[in-house]
């Protein structure tokens, strides 16, 4: 693809911002381990990287650890309430497509109590960049099944597990229409930052999914730098598996589901998820 | 509906002041349905004790609407015989019936526009001969109604209305209004003015979510927010509905959304947000019969402490309803200058009654002073103190985009800076300084409007203050001179106007449409009035009449 949005983005000779221009300087107060100073640093370095200065930026959360984000960084923010970011993120760029919007939230803020409004904006298919932090729990809370928690979980909550087939966020987005759709992993801030880079070049919603440990409620999640690793292939260069996926999917979907990964300019996955995308890819 | 609206605006283009409000069956669409029209040569503003004129289209379920449309023996009821008789639910009301052949019911449609048997024209035509409106604005205000739906159907219509006044003479009744006095005036309902008003004041955004009653008010508002360069969206759910707003307006933009109670009701989370991020919004609530889903079409003021105190926290507000249908304007725009200015959530309460009351109004060139929101940061602190704590509890709240006042709105316990926190110290100063900036909110002349004389006071909001005005000048002609005072600021209580309007009272009497006395509370709570007030409460969804109020005070 020729596009720019593919375009290697490393450019440091054209940056005039670097990462820690976008720091806050508060001290987040996510666990020690915790993922998401991974996604942290992604974006900070995302958004050196594309040369915004803070001021142009504005990030939107609800609620949870991830929705802490905003205050962590130096441009714009908006703390609302739990699950409704993408709301407030579209009316804001609405009325300011100047502005660089990003939402950012974790997997219950998103995929729960915010799922309609999920659904929704990729509909809407506004041109903002929504990062979601998926730790697969609910840990500001102190742990508590979430919508892509595995069924068999065990919690206090759900004592032998919530027996429910988890949330698959990948498909949903590009079943409701969103314009770009990644998967990246947070301990991979370089990886990541590329998505959000391209993401944000991306016009319309851009959604990545960062797969993003909560080491203390999951503490087997710190398994997955072992397993979580960038493919080497593009969807572009694996016809095979491209057309493995969509013939896997309904005929009603394939069209979506063409377009989408047709445009997805580059992807991170995990083996071990029981995504379509990736059991194409394992 | 169509021959309601035709005799309104006829009755409107011949200088006649006028008043129309709809009754509805359960039907999403056609079915029956009934318009009550009045018309005068003096602005109406409530709905009467009892109806002149019926005219029965069909009987069909008629029966439900009897108690929304009072009859009684000196009333007269025009009806088609071959439509059958008269039901009882009508007839014993022992009004006077006229037959009137309106339509042959074996004619086909073609031949019902040929031959001028049209019945809702018919009808609309024979009323407006019966009350001297000449046939010229019979025929513009069909032309009006129908405009855009070809020729050939107005051509048919206007048959219609002019064989219907051709009949009227038949009927020997005698309905003549005085003559009119022409002047400019509007025809509009509560819910166009509203939309009106937040346009007049610079409101470009708009997030909503359907329902009845507030829906034809964004539908009224949505082309014109277009040609003026806004945007109206369509959320997914009140939630997304408010927070699309909050966010537009975040972003710099006057912003508001529109709603009824059980909308209203899923909104309450973000109205807190507002608060406590102290982000500028309107809210309006065209309050319908409640709890639940109550009743979709019908009206009923008891949203009154869901506005005032809905909420989980300390989260101060201004509540603000229309006096009139007229007021609806000058309410939503002085609504917004007030969000704006003091940078929270401000909820208008309008009601069924007064949104969808499709009215003559003079309109008013005064209009409330421009406030603006306080964008300008001094002094650079880093990071920027968004909420600082000082003698001033509206501090400035940079747009997005401005170089080196990034700040973070929080919803969260936060500190001067934005940054959540969960020390007692800030928590108290935050709540104070939210709460400041109401305690010093000074509506001044926006308080409210006050009436009469006499050491008798109806205290009244919104829809009920029209039946009020209506009673107090029947008493006044009777020698009973009352006051009607009608708060237009219902909180934070504009105690020190109140307080003037009420001197020298001896009786308050507080008249409003829901079983709890919600305003009456609020008034005894606050100790705007003293306990020996009377409270008059009543749930929706019939009308205040005149009568019932007069009957009361008296």
């Amino acid at each position: 693809m020729s596009d720019a949005a593919t375009k290697p983005v490393h450019d440091q000779a054209l940056c005039v911002f670097a990462a820690k221009d976008f720091a806050s300087g508060a001290h987040p107060v996510w666990c020690p381990g915790c993922g998401d100073y991974g996604v942290l640093a992604g974006l900070e370095r995302a958004l050196a990287t594309l040369g915004k200065p803070p001021h142009e930026v504005v990030l939107v959360s609800g609620i949870g650890c991830s929705s802490r984000l905003p205050g962590y960084m130096s441009t714009y923010g908006f703390h609302g309430v739990h699950g409704r970011a993408l709301p407030v993120a579209t009316g804001i760029k609405l009325v300011r497509p100047e502005l660089e919007v990003i939402a950012v939230g974790g997997d219950g803020d998103g995929y729960s109590i915010g799922g309609n409004h999920f659904i929704h904006a990729c509909r809407r298919n506004a041109d903002i960049l929504y990062v979601v932090m998926d730790n697969r729990v609910y840990g500001m809370t102190k742990g508590q099944p979430s919508p892509t928690t595995e069924p068999d979980w065990d919690s206090d909550i759900a004592p032998g597990g919530i027996g429910l087939r988890p949330f698959n966020p990948l498909a949903i987005a590009i079943a409701s229409g969103a314009n770009y759709v990644a998967r990246g992993f947070s301990g991979d801030p370089d990886g990541l930052a590329n998505l959000i880079v391209d993401g944000i070049r991306w016009p319309g919603f851009a959604f990545i999914e960062v797969l993003s440990p909560c080491i203390t409620f999951r503490p087997e999640q710190s398994e997955w730098k072992k397993v979580v690793r960038p493919t080497s292939l593009t969807i572009e260069q694996d016809r095979a598996a491209a057309t493995a996926w969509c013939s896997a999917t309904t005929a009603s979907a394939w069209v979506s589901c063409t377009v989408a990964t047709a445009r997805r300019p580059r992807r991170h996955c995990s083996r071990k998820s029981r995504l379509p995308i990736s059991n194409a890819n394992s | 509906m169509t021959a309601g609206a035709v005799f309104l605006r006829a009755a409107a283009n011949a200088g006649y002041y006028g008043m129309m409000t709809q009754l509805f069956g359960a039907q999403v669409r056609g079915g029956e349905s009934a318009a009550l029209v009045q018309v005068s040569t003096e602005p109406i503003e409530a709905q009467p004790d009892r109806y002149d004129l019926f005219v029965a289209l069909d009987w069909d379920k008629v029966e439900q609407f009897a108690a929304e449309i009072p009859l009684d023996e000196a009333s007269v009821i025009v009806a088609d015989p071959e439509a059958g008789a008269v039901p009882a639910g009508i007839a014993k009301s022992k009004g006077r019936v006229v037959s009137l052949k309106m339509s042959d019911p074996d004619a086909i449609r073609l031949e019902r526009g040929l031959y001028g048997k049209r019945v809702n024209m018919f009808a609309a035509g024979a009323v407006c001969a019966l009350i001297g409106v000449d046939a010229k604005h019979v025929q513009a205000a069909i032309e009006n109604i129908f405009e855009g739906k070809g020729a050939e159907l107005i051509a048919a219509n206007v048959k219609g209305a002019v064989a219907g006044a051709a009949a009227a003479p038949g009927l020997t009744l005698n309905f003549r209004l005085d003559q009119a006095t022409l002047a400019a005036r509007w025809l509009i309902s509560g819910n166009q003015a509203l939309a009106l008003g937040a346009l007049r004041a610079g409101v470009r955004f708009v997030g909503c979510y359907p329902i009845t009653p507030a829906t034809d008010l964004v539908e009224w508002l949505a082309p014109h927010l277009k040609k003026l360069g806004g945007r109206l969206v369509l959320g997914e759910d009140e939630l997304a509905a408010i927070n699309l707003a909050l966010g537009a307006s975040y972003a710099g933009t006057p912003a508001m959304t529109v709603t009824s109670g059980p909308g209203f009701s899923l909104m309450v989370e973000t109205l807190g947000l507002a608060v406590a991020a102290e982000i500028p919004m309107v809210l309006i609530d065209v309050m319908r019969a409640g709890p639940s889903t109550g009743i979709a079409s019908k009206t009923e003021q008891s949203d009154v402490n869901l506005a005032i105190y809905g909420a989980h926290g300390d989260a101060p507000r201004v509540v603000l309803a229309p006096i009139s249908v007229a007021d609806c304007i000058n309410t939503a725009e002085y609504a917004v200058y007030v969000a704006e200015s003091l940078q929270l959530p401000v909820i208008v309460l309008s009601d069924q009654s007064l949104g969808q009351a499709t009215t003559v109004i003079d309109p008013s060139s005064e209009r409330p002073k421009p406030l603006k929101r306080r964008t300008n940061g001094v002094a650079a602190d880093k990071p920027f103190k968004r909420y600082a704590i000082g003698p001033d509890p509206i501090t400035p709240m940079p747009l997005p985009g401005t170089p080196g006042r990034e700040w973070v709105a929080e919803g969260l316990t936060h500190s001067e800076a934005g940054l959540p926190a969960s020390g007692a110290g800030v928590h108290v100063a935050q709540i104070n300084k939210r709460a400041k900036k109401v305690q010093r909110f000074d509506p001044g002349k926006y308080w409210g409007e006050s009436w009469g004389e006499g050491d008798i006071a109806v205290l009244a909001f919104g829809s009920t203050i029209g039946p009020a005005r209506a009673a107090a000048r029947r008493l006044a002609a009777a020698g009973h001179p009352i006051r009607v005072i009608a708060l237009r600021v219902l909180s934070p209580l504009p105690m020190a106007a109140l307080a003037r309007a009420l001197d020298g009272v001896h009786r308050i009497i507080v008249v409003e449409q829901n079983h709890g006395a919600q305003l009456y509370h609020h008034l005894i709570g606050q100790k705007a009035i003293p306990p020996s007030a009377e409270s008059v409460a009543r749930p929706g969804p019939l009308p205040y009449r005149p009568s019932e109020i007069a009957s009361y005070v008296v």
